[in-house]
């Protein structure tokens, strides 16, 4: 690892107020007028890196945070209200009667598959639905839900640049991950059910960085990098700070809508893999599809054989609107993402 | 003498030609693509990249292959490249040949003699980007899926788009059939009337001999899931020998850039009629230059 981990919270904290500050203003007048600030923010799935991160970037102005998770953060910082709490339980509404959030990130979705598929399930779609739902009987007026870019799929005639009106087509051929779909489509769901909730659906592309867990993440850090014979897709990146910038700045503007949140730009996927440090291994797909889908079903490795076609195909997207509508543009250059990475 | 030493001498003068003339002329295009490809105004990434996979130093070893085509098999002559305006342009020709060697040649033409050097983004075929290497090697060198989304974004990204609203009904057409028009598709009219682009027909004489086919055995070309399988005078006779196409003599003909205003999403007649416009702008453009020529080869 090339980043020291004394970089440690106070310093991170630091760094993303001043990247805040280092922001351009917009070019263009966001639709909505910038909102009342925030006072009570709730985080699902806090004590994450990404959750972490977050929380980071929004305390401070005029805002309180209550955080939720099923673990528990060691070393909060001291104005972060944690509840350790799944949000499958009833406990949950509990969090939503005494602290009255006036906003909601949502961020506690299970991306992997290290566990029950059960739970997997429950978390993700039903977590959501009950969150909703508490959002509308405690008068949450703000609401920012995290999705990912992964649900429009990796299919062969995707064009580039895939905007917000495209299907989500990723169980077409990655059918373990339609709960993170139904989770989209839930959330969707309110937005148009609920105009009176600013709700700001994002949908972020591959994460990169020091802090974020995610199956890129681990898929790139490899020192072989398994890669698909006679493929190389092009590929968009963002840093979690990035990521954590666009939720800040959701709230803030009190956008509404669906967003892709694309990153600085796109390389090939060989491009990433030698830029991070590591060597591709081109594998031909028969036999890649034979071996992993074996292991997976096997419990030895705990990626399904679905997830090969983010290695064949682009799944790139339009992050305009979201530019439009926020004036947010990445901090992190594809070299900085990298390099946050790198070996 | 013996017929072998007939032989031996012919293939010994051959080689000396080709040492003697070869590595000058591929050093020298090789050089002349290199400077092209350096003044092309699509924007790159730090990583040498363009938004849609566009790779200079990959394409500029696949422009080699096909300017070799372009100098010494097609021997092509291109006039009027000047009328490619500047900024977004959509380049509407009529398409033949079995291969989509007509596609290649005016990127060439583009590439090398158009001011400033343009790269050609063309709009592939949807079954494209699952054959392994050629999905690499069709994004690096500029195309892309055929989708709408595409298009538009390429477009507005004032790219220079290639379409041939005959698609694989002009392709696959049969030698009897060459230089007749086919029935147009409106997509690309509607795409130019969206993003307000101008449109510049092109007529190429010389590819629709090529590879003349006798017939179409549509039968084993559902069996083998291909668009089409075209019997020619060598293929399948000679196996991929038989892929080789005739060294016919190309003559490129860039029209006048036509600009249309109008609702993108008018009816099929209405936007017809101005389909039929760059239609017959093409085809006067292929009349005149058959009239032109004076033989298939030279």
């Amino acid at each position: 690892m090339a980043r020291a981990p004394v970089e440690g919270p106070e310093q991170l904290f630091h760094f993303a107020e001043a990247a805040a500050s280092a922001r351009v203003a917009p070019a263009f007048e966001p639709p909505r007028a910038v909102a009342e600030p925030i006072e009570t923010v709730l985080i699902t799935g806090i004590a994450g890196g990404q959750g972490r991160l977050i929380a980071r970037r929004i305390a401070g102005a005029r805002c309180r945070i209550i955080g939720v998770d099923r673990t528990p953060w060691e070393g909060h910082p001291a104005d972060v209200r944690m509840h350790v709490v799944d949000i499958r339980k009833r406990k949950f509404e509990d969090v939503f009667r005494t602290e009255r959030p006036d906003a909601v990130v949502h961020h506690a979705f299970v991306r992997h598959f290290r566990g029950d598929p059960e739970v997997r399930h429950e978390v993700n779609v039903l977590g959501t639905k009950r969150l909703l739902e508490y959002a509308i009987a405690h008068g949450v007026k703000r609401m920012v839900v995290l999705s990912s870019a992964y649900v429009y799929g990796a299919l062969p005639d995707n064009p580039y640049y895939v905007d917000e009106e495209f299907p989500l087509n990723v169980s077409r051929t990655y059918p373990e991950v339609r709960d993170l779909a139904e989770v989209d489509t839930l959330a969707t769901a309110f937005l148009w059910r609920h105009p009176d909730v600013a709700t700001a659906i994002l949908r972020p592309v591959n994460t990169l960085g020091y802090y974020v867990q995610s199956a890129i993440g681990r898929y790139i850090r490899q020192r072989y990098v398994p890669t698909i014979l006679g493929f190389n897709p092009m590929m968009q990146f963002i840093h979690e700070e990035d990521v954590a910038e666009a939720v800040a700045l959701a709230l803030q503007t009190g956008a509404h809508g669906v967003f892709n949140v694309a990153g600085p730009g796109a390389v090939p996927l060989k491009v990433a893999i030698r830029e991070t440090g590591g060597s591709a291994v081109p594998i031909p797909e028969t036999i890649a599809r034979a071996v992993f889908s074996r292991l997976f079903r096997f419990g030895l490795y705990h990626t399904p054989p679905g997830a090969m076609d983010f290695l064949k195909y682009p799944c790139t997207i339009d992050g305009r609107g979201f530019e439009r509508a926020t004036g947010f543009k990445p901090l992190f250059s594809l070299e900085d993402i990298f390099a946050s990475v790198r070996h | 003498m013996s017929a072998t030493e007939t032989v031996t001498q012919a293939v010994g003068a051959l080689t000396r030609t080709v040492t003697d003339v070869l590595p000058e002329t591929i050093f020298d295009l090789q050089r002349q693509i290199e400077e092209c490809m350096r003044r092309i105004p699509t924007r790159l990434n730090a990583y040498g990249y363009d938004p849609w996979g566009f790779n200079p130093d990959t394409a500029r070893r696949a422009m080699l292959v096909t300017a070799l085509f372009y100098r010494y098999w097609f021997r092509v002559e291109t006039q009027g490249i000047a009328n490619i305006p500047p900024g977004r342009v959509l380049l509407i020709g009529n398409h033949a040949g079995q291969i989509a060697l007509d596609a290649a040649m005016i990127s060439c033409a583009c590439l090398l003699e158009a001011e400033p050097p343009r790269v050609i983004r063309g709009m592939g075929e949807y079954w494209l980007p699952t054959v392994p290497w050629v999905n690499e090697l069709m994004v690096r060198t500029g195309s892309v899926v055929g989708t709408r989304k595409n298009c538009i974004d390429l477009l507005e990204n004032e790219e220079v788009v290639i379409a041939f609203p005959e698609g694989i009904r002009g392709m696959n057409k049969l030698i009897w059939e060459r230089y007749q028009l086919q029935e147009f598709g409106q997509g690309f009219m509607r795409l130019a009337l969206e993003t307000h682009t101008p449109i510049v027909p092109i007529a190429v004489v010389g590819s629709e001999e090529q590879a003349p086919a006798i017939a179409n055995v549509r039968s084993l070309a559902r069996l083998l899931r291909l668009p089409a399988f075209p019997v020619t005078l060598t293929w399948p006779l000679l196996g991929p020998l038989g892929l080789v196409p005739l060294p016919v003599k190309y003559r490129i003909t860039f029209g006048e850039p036509m600009t249309f205003e109008g609702n993108p999403s008018d009816e099929d007649e209405v936007i017809g009629e101005k389909v039929e416009q760059v239609k017959a702008s093409i085809a006067t453009m292929l009349a005149r230059g058959l009239a032109a020529r004076r033989s298939l080869f030279w």
